[in-house]
This record gives structure tokens, sequence and C-alpha cells, in this order.
């Protein structure tokens, strides 16, 4: 069921945002890299929304998945692959990947799912630190080269900076078609009472694998994405942290929401740059605000805006007109 | 059997015995913690490392006596623990899925504590190393042993052995026992649930006060410790049973032997990928632990 | 063929025998019921029926078609709804949100109409936007019966369906299920008499994992094991 056309009008005023950003501070070189962070940084909220916000999932191999595929992207292209089709066979690696490594975890409840999830995590970045030959370890990749365009040349500046704002806009439509489709309506059941879900006929595992999938992807994409716009990548990049990070920015701006987490990321995402001399301290800002979300906004800030008013009584129950 | 041999055996020994119970120990605080307000705590590794960097401020740069200095810390982590528990822990008592909240909020904590130590500690490739309390060097057969690690050694082993008493025998480990299994039951028995949570949390955070400071007696100490060690703490915990302080014990010693004998052979990161193996496998087919009532 | 055969059901939890060949039988359009102290195995019997347990042995043939072993989302799908001993919807999401999740998956759902005849017949119609947390405990009792009735089940296992509701909404909801007995075959599980009495055909008493008595309710009030193992004992 699609939402009515007047209610598309956030994501025409984000849109705009998106792409006029960029386009406005294309004279500021650093503050148009701290905006195309923040585009990526949607992107991931937005998919770790669909798996935390509407399935109840907290995946904290999230990072471990836009790892791999970073990785695999740049492994392909120095191989001679271009960019684009080695981000989406990277992408797709990477999310089966992640489906088959946290396949067993999504019989697991609650907490145990995330500690699973974490276990994964830590194994991942285990991983790419001990394989220095596929990784070059903890020294980390640099120099990563720019995406190639079909016509030659290579995707940079502005022309980057719009391409990350149109996969975030992307990112955004999908999730509000998704979170409107059955498939939407089953992940809100398995978030509220998997075992309930199960009892009314869902087939949990199944959906919970599609969700997993589908997060896994908006992570891969902005993982191989993420590594030629900054240039350099390491095991570092990738970790636990970064999962929970990409968590707070859902959690912070409100989960169970379209527009919560973007918010949030829009957020959060600056301040490691706003605290550049004191790199040291983000760890401690973030932590302080992981410890203010949990005990202080359960719901986020957005929160507020979840019961919205409809303008429609629900047709589904009243007998319809004839036509 | 050759000297070398013989060497090689009791130093391993000695150091699967030394890992075992730190191990033993630290497991046991996050599953006594865990049992009784179903809190994993996920920070358990910085309150190692908090401890064994404290004392060693304490000791090299305040110049108190190691010994001093180590039960200052301990002594020391009662009221930390107790704040913390008034201002974070207590909120949750009456939360259904407290412990995935937990969870998170430890960390959290892991976050502000790594970024703490970055910015006080420096570089993470630096080592810390509390002074003896006891020097000189005892002889087993062939095989020299530091008498400062024999002294941690034993400590450990005692402290292990006093926990498992009072958890037998004394009023409170029953009581403790009692609000593991069934804390309404426990309740309706006239026992002040509240108040054993907070002293789990106190009892269970002094334990791995006490792991990081006798562990900093017989080890060079750096930063990285402190993921480490919160790693195997879950393993060993997850594995055991949560909530079972037999399973933490039996499976701590097993570890502390596992990762004595593997680092004869192999890098320590070998360990850490076979801990967390282990850890995934119990997880999967039996989430209840191996040592589970 | 029955609609429900349940063929020496027995489970055991660790070392305790929760069920012990447990027989039961059930036909289309007739009204089951099944009665026992507390802890005599009757939610232990409906999660094994509805595969929430592991490890049950026997034979469960549902339509004719086995059960045992398979999923519950499965179970569902095949006709086999249940209801909780303690009420359970979706307390954050609206009525009109909890009809919703249960019409995603629904094998055979009831179409718009009746879906909204059935609401009206709940009384819910008017309560579609409110959240299902803040419904009364009989409102949500009902919602959950509304949530079953409009994926059109084969079978509605009812556990408890009473439990807490005050004596005046007990008469309510023993009217409401004399109705619900037309539009479903139900099977109701209670611990005491009064609500099978009115309702059932026929009635199965369990005691410690075992049926002890099976017949109409008249037979069973008058059968000796019966009263002195449990209707002496427990008010009826």
């Amino acid at each position: 069921m699609m939402p009515k056309l007047t209610r598309w009008w956030p994501h025409a005023v984000f849109i705009f945002a998106a792409f006029g950003t960029p386009v406005m501070l294309s004279g500021n070189r650093y503050f148009a890299f701290i905006a195309g962070i923040t585009l990526i940084s949607v992107l991931w909220s937005t998919g770790m929304n669909l798996l935390y916000g509407y399935t109840g999932l907290m995946p904290m191999m999230f990072g471990g998945i836009a790892g791999v595929s970073a990785y695999s992207t740049i492994g392909l292209v120095a191989v001679g692959w271009s960019f684009w089709p080695a981000m989406l066979v990277g992408s797709l690696g990477a999310s089966f990947i992640g489906v088959i490594l946290g396949l067993p975890s999504l019989r697991l409840r609650g907490f145990y799912f995330t500690l699973c999830s974490l276990v994964i995590q830590t194994v991942i970045t285990l991983g790419f630190v001990y394989f220095v030959n596929l990784t070059n370890g903890d020294t980390g990749i640099s120099q990563i080269p720019l995406p190639g365009l079909p016509g030659g040349g290579r995707l940079s500046g502005l022309a980057y900076d719009l391409v990350l704002a149109a996969l975030a806009v992307i990112g955004v439509i999908l999730l509000t078609l998704i979170v409107n489709s059955p498939l939407g309506r089953r992940l809100v059941a398995i978030r509220e009472d998997d075992g309930l879900a199960e009892t009314l006929g869902i087939n949990v595992t199944r959906q919970k694998l599609f969700a997993f999938f589908i997060g896994s992807m908006f992570a891969s994409i902005g993982g191989a994405l993420y590594a030629p716009y900054v240039g350099f990548i390491s095991p570092r990049s990738f970790d636990v942290l970064m999962s929970l990070n990409i968590w707070l920015m859902v959690a912070f701006g409100g989960r169970g929401t379209i527009w919560g987490p973007v918010i949030g990321a829009v957020l959060l995402a600056p301040i490691p740059f706003l605290l550049q001399d004191y790199y040291t301290i983000k760890d401690v800002v973030y932590g302080l605000l992981i410890i203010g979300v949990i005990v202080l906004l359960p719901a986020g800030i957005a929160g507020g805006f979840k019961r919205a008013p409809r303008a429609a009584k629900p047709a589904a129950l009243k007998p319809e007109p004839a036509r | 059997m050759s000297n070398s041999t013989i060497i090689i055996a009791l130093s391993t020994i000695t150091t699967g015995i030394m890992l075992g119970t730190i191990f033993s120990l630290v497991a046991v605080g996050v599953t006594i913690v865990y049992g009784s307000i179903w809190m994993p705590n996920a920070a358990n590794g910085q309150f190692f490392l908090l401890a064994a960097l404290f004392a060693w401020s304490a000791s090299v740069s305040w110049g108190l006596h190691p010994a001093v200095a180590a039960l200052l810390v301990i002594g020391i982590s009662v009221p930390f623990s107790w704040l913390l528990e008034i201002l974070l822990v207590r909120r949750f008592y009456d939360v259904p899925n407290r412990n995935i909240s937990y969870f998170v909020l430890t960390l959290g904590i892991t976050q502000v504590l790594t970024g703490i130590f970055s910015v006080t500690y420096g570089v993470w490739s630096d080592q810390f190393q509390l002074p003896p309390i006891v020097k000189g060097v005892t002889f087993l057969g062939p095989f020299p042993i530091a008498n400062n690690r024999l002294a941690a050694m034993l400590i450990a082993a005692l402290l292990l052995a006093a926990l498992f008493a009072l958890l037998r025998y004394h009023r409170y480990g029953r009581a403790l026992r009692a609000v593991f299994q069934n804390r309404e039951a426990a309740a309706l028995r006239g026992v002040d649930v509240r108040a054993i949570y907070r002293m789990s949390f106190i009892l269970g955070n002094g334990v791995i006060f006490a792991g990081g400071v006798l562990f900093a007696f017989a080890y060079a100490v750096d930063l990285t410790v402190a993921w480490t060690m919160s790693v195997t703490a879950f393993a060993i915990m997850i594995i055991g049973g949560p909530g079972s302080v037999v399973g933490a014990l039996i499976v701590g010693m097993v570890f502390g032997f596992t990762q004595a004998i593997v680092s004869i052979f192999a890098s320590p990161t070998i360990a850490a990928f076979s801990y967390l193996g282990a850890m995934l496998v119990i997880l999967l087919f039996r989430p209840s632990g191996l040592f589970a009532r | 063929m029955s609609l429900l055969d349940a063929r020496d059901v027995s489970m055991r939890f660790g070392g305790v025998v929760a069920l012990r060949n447990v027989n039961v039988k059930q036909e289309a359009n007739e009204t089951l019921g099944m009665i026992g102290p507390n802890g005599s195995g009757k939610t232990t019997f409906v999660n094994a029926m509805t595969g929430h347990l592991k490890s049950v042995q026997g034979e469960i043939l549902f339509d004719g078609s086995p059960i045992l072993g398979r999923r519950p989302f499965a179970i569902a799908g095949a006709g086999l709804a249940r209801t909780y001993q303690a009420v359970r919807v979706f307390g954050q999401l609206t009525v009109h949100e909890n009809v919703e999740a249960a019409l995603v998956d629904a094998a055979r759902p009831l179409d718009t109409a009746s879906l909204a005849e059935t609401a009206a017949w709940l009384n819910l119609d008017n309560r579609l936007d409110a959240p299902a947390g803040t419904l009364t405990l009989y409102e949500q009792r009902r919602l959950e019966l509304l949530m079953r009735l409009v994926q059109r089940p084969k079978l509605l296992l009812l556990d408890e369906p009473v439990g807490g509701l005050s004596s005046h909404e007990v008469r309510a909801m023993i009217g409401l299920l004399s109705e619900l007995k037309a539009r479903c075959t139900i099977f109701i599980i209670e611990h005491t008499m009064k609500v099978i009495r009115e309702l059932a055909d026929r009635v199965v008493v369990l005691l410690a994992g075992e049926k002890i008595a099976d017949g109409p309710p008249g037979d069973i009030l008058a059968d000796k094991r019966v009263i002195e193992n449990y209707l002496g004992n427990v008010d009826a």
C-alpha cells in the first residue's frame, strides 16, 4: 500500500537538502567532505534503521559487513575491474557473507543475538588484522583510487558528493516503500513480539533474513563508496565502535521512524570533525551519548513523531463503497 | 626427560594456572553480575584494565607500596561500583528485557573508558607492570619462577576458594543463589532482592578489579588487554553458562591452560579466534552453556 | 477423518514427565474442553500442538496431516490458531495495526466486509486507532479473538480465555464464545468447570500430565476419579 502522494513531502525536502548541500558547499572542500560523510552516514543509519528500528535486531556486525565490501571492492579494482561492477559484486558478496554468518544467530533472541553478532564482528575485525596479505592489516590501505567513470576520468569532488546524495535519497525512499509494504508489517510485528508474530503465521526467520540482506546491502554499498571517498581505510574503520556509532544515530534520532535516524546521522556524523583536534575525546563523547540515550531517551528524539495522526481513516475495517 | 622439556612443561603449567585463576576470577565476577541482575558487563575488560592502571599509578607515580596500592584499588572499587549502581544500573531493575539495555549501556561505558585511557595513559604499545611485593626467585626443579608471580597465583587461587566458600556456605551466598534461581520466590522468602542486587554488583566488580591488580603483578599490561579480557570473560561466561559460578571456574581454568599451550605454537590471535569460535558454537547449539543448572 | 487427532503425546522437561501418552480427538464443529489443575500439563499440551516445543513424542494429525515437528508459523498456516493464557497482543501498535499483522500472512484471510462485521460483533470497531496496550483486559481478549478470526482458522485453541476477567466479564465472554462456536471450531482449555460446562460438547480431564477422563460434561462431573482428584479440591 503506497502512502498518499501528499505524504511524500518530507522526501521532497530531503531530496532538495541532500543535493543542495554539496552544491552550496562546493566552494569549501572541507565542509563538502563533512557533508559527504554525513550522506554516507544517512545511508548507513537508514540500513541500520531497517534492522534495529523496524525489525528489532541489533546487528553489531554492520561495520564488519561494510568493511568486507570495502576491502573486496578495492581488491577487485586492484586486479583490473572497473569500480562500479566491483562495488556491485563486492556489496552482494559482503551481504551474502553477512547473511550466512548471521543466519544461525537469527534464531537467538534479544541479547544473545546481539552478543553473537558482536562476536562475529570481532572475528571479522580480527580477520582484517590477521590476513595482512589481503588487507594490509593494521597499517591500512591508503591512496585508494577514485572510482572511474564510464566516459573516462574519475569521480571526484562535487560529482562524488552528488552520487552520495543520490544513494542516500534512494535509501530513504526504499526504506519508506518497505515500511509501507507487507514486508514492513511483518517486520514491525517481529520487532514488537516475534513469538506472537510466529503464532500468527509469519515465518519470522525468513523475514529476518530478508531484512538482514537488505540492511547488509545498505552497509556494503556505503562501505564500498566510503573507501575511495576518504582515501584510507583500516580495520579500525569498520570495527565494533563503528557499528555502535551507527546504531547510536538510529537510537538517538528515533528508531522506528523514517526520519529519526536521518536526523540522528545529520547531528552525529559531523561530530568527529568538530572534535578534530581532540580526536581521542570522540570516543568519550560517543560513549556518553550512548549511555545517555539508553538512560534518558529510549525512543530517541523523534519518538514523538511516531504516533503522527493519520489523515485518512483506515479503510480496511469498513465495507468498501460500491464502485 | 631433558631439562628443557621439563622447563617448558613447568612453564606451561604455571602459566596455565596463573592465567586460569585470573580468567576465572574475572569470569566469576561477570557471571555473578549477570546471574543476579541480568547485566552482561561488556565493560569488564575496561574495569580490569582500570584496576591495573590505577594500581600502577598508585605505586609508581605516587610511590605507594605495591601491596598498599593493590588494596587501595580494590577498596576504591566499592564506592565506584556503588556510584555506578545508583546512577545507571538501578533504574533498570524492573525493566523486562534489561539485559540488552545493560549490554549496550556497558558498551557505552567501554567506549568512554577506552577514550579516557588513550588520553591519560598514552599510546597503546606502552606497557605497565606493578613493582613486585615479594622479591626473589624460587626454583621448581630446573624451572625458575618469580616469587612475585607465585604470590599472585596463590592469592588468586585463595580468592577463588574464598568466593566459592562464600557462595556455598555463607548466608549472603545462599541468598544470592536463591535470587539467581528465582527472584520472586526469593523475595517471598524474605530476601531483600534489591540489596542482593547491589551487593552482587559491588562484589562482582570487586573481583574483576582484584583480577586486574593481580594480573599486573604477574605480567606487563598494555591497553589492548581490555578488549582481550572482555572477549575472554564473556566467552567463559557463555560457555560455562551465564550465572554459573562453577562453570566460570572450570571453563576459566581450561581457557588459561589452552592459552598457555597455544602460546607455545602460535600467536595470541589464534587463541582469541578459538575462544570466539567456541563461544559461537555454544551460542548456536547450547545457549544455556555447559554447566547451567 | 477427525479435525484433530493427537495420539500418545508425551513430553519431558529434564527429569519431569509433563505429558504422558495423552490421546485427544476432536471433530469439526465439536466444541472440546480440557480441564485440569494448574501444572497438569494443559498449556504444555497446547504448546506441543502448536509447534512451540521440541522433542515431543507421539503423533498429531490436524485435518489429516501430521503437524508434529513443524514450525509454529507453518502450523498456524495450516489453520490451527491459538491464544495465550496471559493475554498477548502487540501493545505498542494500534488495534488496526494488530489486525494488519494478523492478516499479512493469513493463509485464508477474511474478506473486508466480513472483517468489518467481525470487528463490530466484537465491539472493537470504534477502538481501531487505540494502542492495544491501552485497552482493558476484556477488550484485549476480544482483540486476540479478532486477530485469530480474521485468519479463518479451522480450529482455535483458547488457553484460559477468561483468565483475569471479572465475573460480569466472564459471563459476557461465555456468551461471546458460544456465538464464536458458529464461526469456528474451538478447543477451550480452562482450569474451572464453570466455563467448560456451558460450552463444551465433550471434556478431557488432565491430571499430572495424563488423561484421566474423556466424555460429555455431565459424565465428567459424575466421574469418581475426577471428583476425587480434582473437583473435590477445586471449586468448580
